[in-house]
């Protein structure tokens, strides 16, 4: 879905963003990009929807050379959504708000009112689709943002930081939409520093650091990296660390999250899996 | 201000007197060579005082103004003897000696007098203008701060407008139509996020600033806006330039 063939991008004022990235990123797989501020993230998921052209090599999705096609053509494949969501609401009603996109692809009347329903729905803002989006909350205005690019049904998803400013429940809020849109044959690419949320919804991570790719691969074998984690300022989620030593002693299996450790502990202890209902929770 | 000369120690008022000082000179003389003089006698400054390198993408956009003035007036001067026309044997496009010399001396005029306004704001810091206002010239604290303090959001605005153009086009918005009306439609969905967030930008900033104990009773500055006696060598020395000059150019 997702080719980089030695990308490099560097910026106007000589600011080498990118320096020969290398991936390829299957259809339907939920890859998570992590990495310190400045390692190049943002600019890698500009490069994806367009929006900047990469200055060295190839990046293509789904076949299109992001570098030849307009940004307007892109918008069809690559739904992009951007950290601050702000920066795009402007209608007076978030009906019309996630009407915007499809209808600049030249959706009308009935076709648009079901993309609109659809992609409402798909985010639980059906009641709020007469309100004005900036009397909503950050969180609410997140999914607003969201859904007015799930209108024009992309394959590729783009996510900037989707969860920055939002308190916990609504941040799982936001992530448990995602992974319902991946398992709805979505593919995903989540820019995030929140290694929980990680570890919890991601298959894969790329890590960048300092405009190169320092990892890349399933998040069990990127979290084992802690030294190189720890250069681009990273550390692995708690769960992975409490559970290391004894996963390297051979007590316990590889775990990624608090869920999957409590699991194993409760099965160390009793050796069944249905320990859980005699120990106190 | 990392490059430390002469220019940057002076009073930010000093500077002003210099400016004028050119201004005035600019207007009193009529022939381009004078002129040319005083617009070098204004990169010399700039480079004494270190910030001519800085000032150049300014003093670039100005003479590419300056360019465009001679192109617009150049040919509705009529007098004066032929010097060559555009179209030969048809008087369309006729340029005249005295229109090139009128021509370039307008332009000069405007240079030297510009080119002072770079040079100013390169060595000096807005908060020390902000002081030597308030203090020399008794001008309102708030008045001071709202000049500066809109000259310095230019360019966070600009960045913002740079985001918001990105995340419209990521919504299919077409910006690079080649129809008029479509192209001007599609100025609101990027100036209505700009204003919004702006007006939101502005109230963040009034209330961080009250809750700093702004407009709490009268206001001291760490540093104080002096003028020592080089500040009042430069300004006699403009003045007496200055006069000499008119004198010399009247004469």
């Amino acid at each position: 879905m997702i080719r980089a063939e030695a990308i490099e991008f560097t910026y106007p004022n000589g600011f080498r963003a990118l320096q020969g990235l290398d991936f390829h990123i299957k259809a339907g797989e939920f890859v998570a990009l992590i990495g310190e501020n400045g390692a190049g993230k943002t600019t890698l998921l500009k490069l994806l929807g367009g929006l900047l052209k990469p200055t060295a090599g190839r990046l293509l999705v789904g076949g299109l050379d992001t570098a030849r096609v307009r940004a307007v053509e892109l918008a069809r494949r690559v739904g992009f959504l951007f950290q601050n969501p702000d920066h795009q609401l402007f209608l007076p009603t978030v009906r019309e708000e996630l009407a915007f996109g499809p209808k600049n692809l030249g959706l009308k009347g009935q076709a648009l009112e079901e993309r609109v329903a659809e992609a409402a729905a798909a985010v639980g803002l059906t009641p709020y689709l007469e309100v004005n989006p900036r009397q909503l909350s950050k969180g609410q205005r997140q999914r607003v943002a969201l859904a007015s690019i799930l209108a024009m049904e992309p394959e590729v998803l783009v996510l900037d930081e989707p969860t920055t400013g939002q308190d916990y429940r609504e941040a799982l809020e936001i992530m448990t939409i995602v992974q319902k849109l991946h398992r709805q044959g979505h593919t995903v690419l989540c820019v995030t520093h929140d290694m929980e949320m990680v570890a919890r919804f991601a298959d894969r991570a790329l890590v960048l650091g300092a405009g190169e790719l320092l990892l890349d691969g399933p998040l069990a074998t990127v979290f084992a990296r802690e030294d190189i984690l720890a250069a681009t300022g990273l550390l692995p989620p708690q769960a992975v660390q409490l559970a290391r030593p004894y996963w390297e002693a051979g007590l316990l299996p590889g775990v990624l999250t608090v869920e999957e450790l409590y699991e194993a502990i409760i099965t160390a202890l009793r050796g069944e899996k249905d320990a859980r209902q005699v120990l106190p929770a | 201000m990392p490059a430390r000369s002469f220019l940057h120690e002076l009073n930010p008022l000093t500077k002003i007197a210099w400016s004028l000082a050119v201004i005035t000179v600019a207007f009193v003389f009529q022939q381009p060579l004078p002129l040319l003089g005083l617009w070098a006698s204004v990169l010399a400054v700039a480079l004494a005082g270190k910030v001519l390198k800085e000032i150049l993408p300014a003093i670039r956009g100005l003479l590419i103004f300056a360019a465009i003035f001679i192109l617009f007036q150049i040919f509705l001067i009529q007098e004066g003897n032929t010097v060559f026309t555009l179209l030969p044997g048809s008087g369309f496009g006729r340029v005249t000696d005295v229109g090139l010399t009128a021509c370039t001396m307008l332009a000069l005029r405007m240079l030297a007098m510009t080119s002072t306004i770079p040079v100013l704001l390169a060595t000096t810091p807005p908060k020390d203008m902000i002081v030597a206002f308030v203090e020399k010239l008794r001008v309102p604290y708030v008045y001071a701060l709202m000049l500066v303090t809109s000259l310095r959001f230019i360019p966070t605005l600009q960045e913002e407008l740079g985001l918001i153009i990105q995340a419209q086009r990521a919504r299919a918005c077409d910006l690079e139509s080649r129809n008029i009306f479509r192209r001007l439609r599609a100025i609101v969905p990027l100036a209505l996020p700009l204003l919004l967030m702006s007006v939101q930008r502005a109230r963040t900033m009034a209330i961080s600033m009250e809750t700093r104990g702004f407009g709490a009773g009268p206001r001291t500055s760490l540093r104080t806006s002096t003028f020592q006696t080089l500040d009042l060598g430069v300004i006699a020395g403009c003045l007496f330039l200055t006069a000499a000059l008119v004198i010399i150019a009247l004469r």
